[in-house]
């Protein structure tokens, strides 16, 4: 073997920028936020004001959430496109029923078995089958599409119980309730990844997966546990948009699962597996909400926050560009 | 099975071709017990020329993917190409020619973008043309909010015309599949396309002209939604700006179904336009059981898991 | 044919070459040794038109060469077959072989056909028949090496440059490969023969340089030098002797596993051997002789399919991975890269691989005792690094080596199977590798070590095992133990 204390081809022509692009690549997306915060400051004085913080706090939540469970499935080298359909069938289970406080229990039984079962089929397809990602949770994904229109019909119709409202779009002393939720799932989410026992095999797994089985690993019950998380998150994150949004119609969500991904990869979470981090996803799933509210502050049309979306997508990506 | 030793090699290196045609046939004896309504002639003319569109987007799909990479911002670019033409033409039959040119011509230009920013800023297929897409939709939306423009009667020739008895739209995709696979088997660059998919960073080492293949699979599958674009204004007298909202996913279940890995390197066009023809067989079969819209998604899904758990098995085997 | 001047080419935080200067002759085989990170490779790579270096200059057949890409520089004339096969596993053999060249007929097609006959015709001048159309993917890793050869022998090669060609062949194969670049050479093509195979050097070059550091220590006639003084030119220090003393003959070992007749996967048939505690058994035989398969399916990576295991006391008909490391076995696997190191995490992680349950205190990992542990180790060991939070990724292969004996040294019982262990590895860190290796079986551990360097087995083993197409041809002990020997088992029909 060669020696290896030689960069691979791509790091060839960085020459002087070299250490700076790698020293931006890795905390780069944590000076972005604040920039694009400061940046909204300037547009509008009362960006930064408390109510309107509030606000961005709400939309953000339901997507940090999906870009927490996001980011273990890509860390372990794939990607979920089921997540969307999850977020929304659980959404329309949560009006499914009389509406009223006391069906709660009974939705999170049923919602939490959806979850459940669409990680095991992803994860038994891709870890057992070896069926590409893609496609596993591309399948799922439109499965979960028609027996959700079957279910409803067409047509959702129904209440969201009160609980759900509260936490979905309520807030206490400022802080929404969503955004309280998601921190406290990123924080033991983060122990998960970051400082456990399983978390490391996750990233060994991601990064080298003939290396992770000669190290011992199950390497297939590491990937179907990623692909639980991410589904079991679709579906919480499911709920707290439908008391978010208040009615629900069978595309809450719609788009997330493509978010959530460029969410991950701005936030330097690789498509090819190994790296990554939770906080990393969270400024991305920020990022994505802070440029959106501004170019709708801006008054810009509509159709420049889906161009920017795209533009900001690509430059991060190349930041990140091993 | 006792069959010479060349025949069981060429059924080991095509299986999914096998499969895809065996799925094919088993779609088809169902749908003909089913009912004798399915195999009639114009049933038969019927699922051939709703593939159309869906064929067309795949073949180019399926070139992006022998690469190893992905094609994301094929709807978005179907919808902008779709709105420009009925947009642009707007009645005046003067404009047609000038105008179909020029969308093919844009959007062989966008495809060629995607592959340059690939190239130069060394990011995966897969975020480029999602970022693409996104960019691409924004602007659809900036030229039409709604259904824009129209064309003249006779454009709808395109779809609904016959030639030899048969839709015109769909054989120009068979046509057009043909020439691709022949490319794909008798031209360096064809040939240097599977290398690419197969191992990029040895093509690069190999001084393969790695600029050029991608450039050419993404140019062309730019091409190929701008010709869905058209198609489609065809088929329903104007372009929508969500009009190609489906067809980025779907747009890959054709490419898998005929035998083209995900990870690149191996497949091809052949088996993507029978697998284009097996989701239309589907769906027709699934109409005339009256199954509701819902349940044919579902049935879609299934025939995906099961289709690419039968050619792991395949896999495994050869 | 080729003049460095002055060559430098730095990355960030290493100067990998400072001012080389090199000339090959026309016609001439021309060695390149060094120790892993003297920057051989770097050198390659510029000559091979992947990198451009930061100073210097180059000329090429008496005109100044700048190249631009690997491209330019093989139009040129100049081929590089790496250690790294560059090959296309679903492409056929003819297609790898002329992948970018292809061959078209009158009407400017590909000729599918021609390119198949040219192909058969190119190998068989090598001296191998292989089926053209056969994906190369499923060849063996020897044959692999025949088309790579071969895909750069289509073109009016100048130049050619082989990088460590003999770490996957072997015996008649080696003998062949030297013959064609002898016939090279005399047709008046350049070589440039990497290899740390100093019996090599001696035995097919006519100069050599050796670099050390990113610096040139000299050039000098093969004739006019002998092994030490290369070693020494290599690591500058005097080293002493290379193989560390064997096993003293008086204490008896104990069985510690035994295989009754085991197959696997069908490429090991009807294995039956037995590994003692203290003793170092090295597996030797040609390359696809089932050696790694066999090591594999002990480990359990590799699935049974006849036969058994016993491991201390214990008979297994199936294995996994997890079972025999909590037998207190360890697997140093012959791709260090993508089979034995977590390439993105850092020292600590890579050691403490497969021991998480030993740094996990309540579910959680314990970064503390985990640092210890790997500091222990990193100077137990002498692994040139910054710390426990090293990356991998960017130390040197002897380096590398060394984290993973580590790993399994501080956690193995049973046996510790390695495979090819110094391949790759400078002098400097072999010599380390044999004297860890003695030490452990010292200690009590069973030994298997696979390797196809005859003078390391000859060396290190105080018993061998030779196999051949998956099966055993023989074992050999103490004075029996000669190259020839084994080679002769290796290379023959099983006895009886």
């Amino acid at each position: 073997m060669s020696d290896t204390t030689t960069r691979p081809l791509a790091a060839q022509g960085q020459g002087r920028l070299g250490p700076l692009r790698s020293l931006l690549s890795r905390s780069g997306i944590f000076l972005l936020l604040p920039a694009l915060l400061l940046l909204g400051g300037v547009i509008s004085p009362s960006f930064l004001g408390a109510s309107n913080i509030s606000n961005l706090l709400l939309q953000i939540a339901p997507l940090g959430i999906v870009a927490i469970g996001q980011s273990f499935v890509m860390i372990v080298r794939g990607l979920d496109l089921s997540v969307a359909s999850t977020m929304a069938t659980a959404a329309v289970i949560a009006t499914g029923f009389s509406g009223a406080n006391g069906d709660v229990l009974a939705i999170v039984a049923v919602v939490s078995a959806i979850g459940i079962a669409v990680g095991l089929i992803n994860g038994f397809l891709i870890a057992k089958r070896h069926v590409s990602p893609f496609l596993a949770t591309l399948a799922t994904m439109i499965l979960l599409q028609g027996f959700r229109f079957a279910y409803t019909q067409g047509a959702p119709s129904g209440n969201v119980p009160p609980l759900f409202r509260t936490l979905g779009s309520g807030k206490f002393d400022g802080i929404p309730y969503n955004f309280a939720i998601l921190l406290i799932l990123a924080t033991l989410l983060w122990i998960v990844l970051h400082r456990s026992a399983f978390g490391r095999r996750v990233f060994i797994v991601g990064g080298n997966p003939v290396t992770a089985r000669l190290l011992g690993i199950r390497t297939d019950m590491v990937t179907i546990a990623c692909y639980l998380i991410s589904s079991g998150l679709a579906a919480a994150a499911g709920l707290i948009l439908s008391g978010y949004v208040g009615l629900v119609d069978n595309w809450v969500g719609q788009g997330y699962e493509l978010d959530s991904i460029v969410a991950c990869v701005i936030g330097g979470v690789s498509l090819k597996g190994g790296r990554g981090s939770i906080p990393g996803a969270l400024a991305g799933a920020a990022i994505i909400v802070v440029i959106a509210n501004e170019v709708l502050l801006l008054g810009l049309p509509i159709q420049l926050q889906i161009i920017l979306k795209g533009i900001v997508i690509v430059l991060a990506a190349a930041l990140y560009a091993r | 099975m006792i069959a010479p030793a060349a025949v069981r090699r060429w059924i080991q290196n095509n299986a999914s071709l096998f499969g895809v045609t065996v799925l094919i046939v088993a779609v088809c004896v169902v749908g003909g017990l089913m009912t004798d309504r399915f195999f009639s002639f114009g049933n038969i003319v019927n699922v051939y020329e709703q593939s159309t569109d869906l064929a067309l987007v795949s073949i180019g799909q399926t070139l992006t993917i022998l690469t190893g990479g992905i094609d994301l911002s094929v709807g978005s670019l179907i919808s902008l190409t779709s709105c420009l033409t009925s947009g642009l033409i707007n009645g005046d039959p003067g404009r047609v020619i000038p105008v179909a040119a020029a969308v093919l011509a844009l959007g062989t230009l966008v495809g060629v973008l995607n592959a340059g920013l690939v190239i130069s800023l060394r990011v995966h297929p897969l975020i480029v043309t999602l970022g693409m897409g996104a960019i691409l939709q924004g602007v659809t939306l900036f030229y039409a909010m709604g259904p824009v423009g129209k064309v003249p009667r006779d454009f709808t020739f395109l779809a609904y015309g016959r030639i030899a008895g048969l839709p015109l739209g769909a054989t120009i995709a068979v046509v057009f599949c043909v020439l691709v696979a022949m490319f794909l088997r008798y031209l360096p660059l064809g040939r240097q396309i599977y290398a690419v998919g197969d191992d990029d960073n040895a093509a690069r080492l190999a001084g393969l002209p790695r600029t050029r293949v991608l450039i050419f699979v993404y140019g062309c599958s730019g091409f190929c939604c701008a010709a869905a674009g058209l198609y489609l204004v065809a088929r329903f007298g104007v372009g929508q700006p969500y009009t190609g909202v489906n067809y980025t996913l779907a747009s890959i279940t054709p490419v898998i179904l005929g035998g083209t890995a995900l990870s690149g390197g191996r497949g091809g066009v052949i088996g993507t336009l029978l697998g284009a023809y097996l989701i239309s067989l589907v769906n027709n079969l699934l109409n005339f059981m009256d199954v509701s819209k819902h349940y044919q998604l579902v049935a879609q899904a299934l025939i995906i898991i099961l289709a690419v758990s039968v050619y792991v098995e395949r896999r495994r085997m050869a | 044919m080729l003049t460095l001047k002055s060559i430098s080419k730095g990355f960030p935080g290493v100067q990998a070459l400072k001012g080389v200067s090199l000339e090959v002759k026309p016609g001439e085989i021309h060695g390149l040794l060094g120790e892993n990170g003297a920057g051989k490779s770097t050198l390659i790579k510029i000559v091979a038109g992947a990198y451009t270096p930061d100073q210097g200059e180059m000329t090429f057949d008496g005109a100044p060469a700048r190249w631009s890409s690997p491209r330019e520089a093989k139009r040129h004339g100049v081929h590089v077959v790496y250690q790294e096969f560059v090959l296309f596993p679903q492409l056929s053999v003819a297609e790898n072989i002329f992948v970018g060249h292809e061959l078209r007929n009158r009407f400017g097609i590909v000729d599918h056909a021609r390119m198949r006959r040219e192909a058969s015709q190119l190998l068989q001048r090598l001296g191998v028949s292989l089926d053209p159309r056969a994906s190369v993917g499923t060849l063996s890793v020897a044959d692999q090496q025949m088309v790579e050869i071969a895909r750069a022998m289509v073109h009016r090669v100048k130049l050619l440059v082989l990088d460590e060609p003999t770490a996957v062949i072997a015996g008649q194969e080696v003998t062949l490969l030297f013959d064609r670049l002898r016939r090279l050479r005399d047709s008046g093509v350049s070589v440039i023969f990497i290899s740390h195979r100093l019996e090599e050097v001696f035995a097919i070059c006519d100069r050599v340089t050796v670099l050390k550091d990113g610096e040139l220590v000299g050039t000098h006639d093969v004739a006019g030098v002998n092994r030490e003084r290369l070693i020494s030119m290599m690591v500058g220090r005097e080293l002493g002797d290379l193989f560390p003393p064997k096993r003293a003959a008086a204490v008896a070992p104990r069985p510690v596993l035994r295989t009754e007749n085991l197959s696997i996967a069908g490429r090991v048939r009807d294995v039956s051997i037995e590994l003692r505690s203290g003793e170092i058994v090295a597996l030797a035989g040609m390359v696809g002789a089932g050696r790694t398969e066999l090591a594999l399916g002990l480990f359990g990576a590799l699935p049974i399919s006849g036969g058994a295991v016993q491991v201390d006391g214990h008979r297994f008909t199936s294995m996994s991975p997890a079972r025999a490391i909590g037998l207190g076995m360890g697997l140093v696997t012959e791709d260090r890269k993508s089979q034995g190191l977590a390439m993105q995490l850092d020292v600590a992680a890579n050691i403490t691989g497969p021991a998480l349950g030993e740094i996990t205190k309540r579910l959680l990992i314990d970064k503390r005792q985990e640092a210890a542990i790997a500091r222990r180790e990193i100077d137990r060991y002498r692994i040139a690094c910054r710390g426990p939070q090293t990356p991998v990724a960017t130390m040197s292969g002897g380096n590398q080596q060394k984290v993973i004996v580590s790993r399994w040294a501080r956690i193995c019982r049973t046996v510790l199977i390695l495979d090819e262990p110094t391949r790759g590895v400078d002098v400097g860190a072999k010599a380390e590798i044999y004297r860890i290796m003695r030490e452990l079986s010292d200690a009590g551990l069973a030994i298997l070590m696979i390797s196809s360097e005859l003078t390391e087995v000859v060396g290190m083993a105080d018993r061998v095992i030779v196999m051949r197409e998956g099966r055993i041809t023989g074992e050999l002990q103490g004075q029996d133990a000669t190259e020839e020997n084994i080679m002769h088992l290796a290379t023959t029909e099983r006895a009886a």
